[in-house]
């Protein structure tokens, strides 16, 4: 008897020993991880008993990464945390902010939400320190401050919303041996990738894999194309004023972008399955034609998060890569990135929501997500050797070496635009209507 | 006479074909989803459900080469089969995306830096190198091949038992059950008094009070949302079960009293009258004739209410909130999906996860759906 009780006290160490193993990921102190960041951060917080309530956009596996996050803060902070989720989360944070039981910190994509919130006074001012923190500890540090920035109730602007986990969008995916059975180099130019695009033609393939279905937010991808296309043949403070509706969206410089797109996506030979199937192609099974045999197109325009979208069992690097969605060679506008991301900030002011934003500014609370998957930062401090995949590491570069770094546009416009009649309007131009029509009609729908 | 009987027969013909016609239309789909949830999401990509059922042949997506290398005479080898040993009968090979057909099976194809491949017709291949191929990227195969149906449990088994973040399917089953029986319950005790009172107790207004009822069936509770969610806050309750259960009440009441209430307004006067000539007290009569005979009616609306519950998302979302511990079914298969959604095969295995209890409460239950479903439509 006295055997079985040593030995199943043994069994409940060694559970209590594995659970403890599984909350954090990586143990503290070893790799090369910023522990310093970490063990300051635990020393100078000690928030015991407290609770924290996190409302974000990620589920199932990103809901599993964010979690491994968390836990390095309540391990330091003895906050205990709860993260939840859900569908509709752009709905049920409206609701819950409105309604007066609000989360103690959201993190949502949508700048153009937050801006809302903040002008109803419902989100929590962040304050001085934590903006030239920014401004100096990411990479292009202005543009992000300028991204979490907003007017608050009384009209004046500050810094609201903390910018943490960034997708890069100027990508066109390809696969490689493809390439190399067909002897197509990558572009280096947008004029590159145009001859690339009539070339493919004319050697009796496709060149484009191009889908807009989205169920309720069918035509978003398009969006991306029709940002990255400004980015490409405008300067980017047209691009800030576009967004802000100072250049109107009809005028010539926005129909001119919505018409480059056009080119490779409402000419049939350009695109699988021809022009009309862009519209009802589902865009996550859309990067599946890459991989088929024979290949139903070569190249696919998407944000970093595409290859969870790709066949089971496919090696980036390896069965596929990207490469930066050239800029013309004869326009001199840079190297210009369109990015996407979630911003944290607080909707129930606490010593722990505090805590959590001053944990954000860690190098530990991005290390720990992109040595796992799916995580770039354009934090400066942060170890690049740790990111989980050479092809993160190579989209971390491409977001530190920006010359010019914009948030999408479509997440940054009013919602009735960005997140209904641009969606729409690019419906309808792919379905055959003109780039003028679109656009005056995206532009009369511009809340006054 | 006769050509009425004559033409009998050929009514029931049309009565049955019809009936087929709808029972294929709805079963059709249901037998797709089925069948799609034994299948892997990128086969639900690559071909219909249909095809799933027997062998296809096709032009196969690449298959990139992987073994253990074995080196013999300073020829290095690997061997193995392309199809893991699960069969398949190819027709035609290639390693190149632009000539996924230029050979037979059997044949050895040079490639580049003296490699030579050799692929069979059951999917056995070998290749061989003069260099060692460690750490190299070993070439794609393209097949045309014909392959067996694959079916696979993974998809049940990830909804069942993957405890994705802390979360499980039983704590949500168990959650989803606090939530739809106790909202079930409450509005059927309330809408059947009101019922009462309405159809069979005389006050000013009675008609006017009918009418607004009726009136509220149109109000999208999308509207109520924040006001309700404010008010509860606002008394205390907040977020939880109970809260969950007075939205769920007051979103069912108006369909349940116009229900039951049509209902009650349809039983025998006489029997009423009597109850009163002899004494009877209003909650006696209630109690004791009403209710008994109201039953299939109550059982109707029983059978709406706790579906719309069980698969109710938007409201346990809102009035219970979104934590691990209180989730609900539906709200945990949608978590399951991913941020972004479009996990096909997630979605049709957690689908018949989710129908299994309301299939069981709709067949123990379906005899007084019929009849409580003419409750109020015949005088």
């Amino acid at each position: 008897m006295k055997r079985m009780l040593t030995a199943s006290a043994a069994t409940l160490a060694l559970l209590s020993g594995a659970a403890l193993a599984q909350d954090l990921v990586f143990p503290v102190g070893e790799g090369a991880f910023n522990w310093d960041s970490y063990k300051a951060f635990d020393a100078a917080n000690n928030l015991d008993g407290q609770t924290l309530t996190i409302f974000g956009p990620w589920r199932g596996e990103d809901q599993v990464l964010a979690e491994s996050v968390f836990a390095y803060f309540a391990a330091a902070t003895g906050v205990k945390v709860n993260y939840s989720s859900s569908e509709s989360y752009e709905q049920q944070i409206v609701i819950d902010t409105e309604a007066g039981s609000p989360p103690n910190i959201a993190i949502l994509p949508q700048p153009g939400l937050i801006a809302d919130l903040v002008k109803k006074g419902k989100v929590t001012a962040l304050g001085q320190e934590t903006q030239d923190w920014l401004a100096q500890n990411y990479a292009a540090g202005d543009s992000w401050v300028g991204l979490g920035s907003f007017a608050g109730p009384d009209g004046t602007k500050a810094l609201y919303a903390f910018p943490y986990k960034i997708d890069v969008k100027s990508l066109v995916w390809y696969v490689p041996e493809n390439f190399e059975d067909a002897g197509y180099e990558i572009p280096e130019t947008m004029e590159d990738l145009k001859a690339l695009t009539e070339q493919i033609v004319a050697d009796g393939g496709t060149p484009w894999c191009i889908g807009l279905g989205s169920g309720g937010a069918t035509g978003w991808p398009a969006t991306d194309w029709v940002e990255d296309l400004m980015l490409r043949t405008q300067p980017a403070d047209l691009y800030d004023q576009w967004v802000s509706n100072e250049l109107p969206f009809n005028s010539p410089e926005v129909v001119g972008a919505i018409e480059e797109f056009g080119w490779f996506a409402k000419t049939d030979a350009n695109v699988a399955g021809g022009a009309s199937a862009v519209t009802s192609t589902d865009f996550r099974d859309s990067p599946k034609g890459l991989f088929t045999s024979p290949p139903q197109c070569y190249l696919h325009h998407q944000a970093s998060f595409i290859p969870s979208f790709f066949p089971e069992g496919t090696q980036v690097g390896t069965d596929a890569d990207f490469f930066y969605m050239p800029a013309y060679a004869g326009k001199d506008l840079g190297k210009p990135v369109l990015g996407a991301g979630t911003l944290a900030f607080i909707t129930k002011d606490s010593d722990a929501s505090r805590a959590f934003i001053e944990f954000l500014k860690t190098p530990i609370a991005h290390e720990v997500w992109m040595a796992q998957k799916s995580f770039l930062t354009p934090m400066k401090t942060v170890n690049a050797d740790l990111y989980g995949d050479p092809t993160m590491k190579k989209m971390g570069e491409i977001l530190l070496n920006a010359t010019t770094f914009r948030f999408d546009a479509s997440d940054l416009m009013p919602g009735a635009v960005g997140a209904g009649s641009f969606w729409t309007g690019m419906v309808d131009f792919v379905g055959g209507k003109s780039a003028q029509e679109v656009a005056d009609a995206i532009q009369a729908s511009w809340p006054k | 006479m006769d050509n009425i009987v004559g033409k009998k027969p050929a009514l029931l013909w049309a009565v049955h074909l019809s009936v087929l016609a709808l029972v294929l239309l709805w079963v059709l789909p249901v037998v797709g989803l089925l069948v799609s949830s034994f299948r892997t999401g990128d086969q639900i990509v690559s071909s219909g459900w249909w095809q799933a059922l027997s062998a296809q042949e096709a032009q196969q997506p690449a298959i990139r080469i992987a073994g253990t290398e074995v080196a013999q005479d300073g020829v290095f080898a690997i061997s193995g089969n392309l199809y893991g040993g699960k069969g398949g009968a190819i027709s035609a090979w290639g390693t190149s995306s632009r000539e996924p057909e230029a050979h037979a099976p059997g044949d050895t194809a040079e490639l580049a830096d003296g490699l030579r491949l050799t692929v069979q017709e059951n999917g056995d291949f070998s290749l061989t190198s003069p260099a060692s191929l460690a750490d190299q990227r070993l070439p794609r195969v393209f097949t045309t091949a014909s392959t067996p149906p694959e079916f696979t449990l993974q998809n049940y088994r990830n909804v069942l038992f993957s405890p994705l973040a802390g979360q499980s399917i039983g704590q949500a089953f168990l959650n989803t059950l606090t939530v739809a029986i106790p909202a079930t319950v409450i509005p059927i005790l309330v809408a059947a008094f009101a019922a009462y009172a309405l159809a069979w107790m005389e006050f000013p207004g009675r008609a006017l009070l009918v009418a607004f009822i009726v009136g509220l069936l149109v109000v999208p509770l999308q509207l109520a949302l924040i006001p309700l969610l404010q008010f509860h806050n606002w008394i205390g309750i907040g977020k939880g079960y109970l809260s969950i259960w007075m939205a769920h009440t007051g979103f069912g009441l108006p369909l349940a009293i116009y229900l039951l209430r049509n209902y009650m307004v349809g039983l025998p006067k006489d029997i009423i009258e009597n109850a009163r000539v002899d004494g009877a007290t209003e909650f006696q009569i209630f109690i004791r004739i009403i209710l008994p005979l109201s039953f299939p009616a109550l059982a109707s609306f029983a059978i709406f209410q706790f579906l719309w519950t069980w698969n109710d998302l938007l409201v346990a979302m809102v009035f219970l909130g979104t934590d691990n511990d209180k989730l609900v079914l539906t709200g945990n298969l949608v978590n399951l999906m991913g941020s972004r959604g479009g996990d096909w095969e997630i979605l049709s295995a957690s689908a018949f996860v989710s129908i299994a209890v309301p299939l069981l409460v709709f067949f123990s239950m379906q005899r007084f759906l019929v009849r409580g479903l003419l409750a109020g439509s015949v005088k």
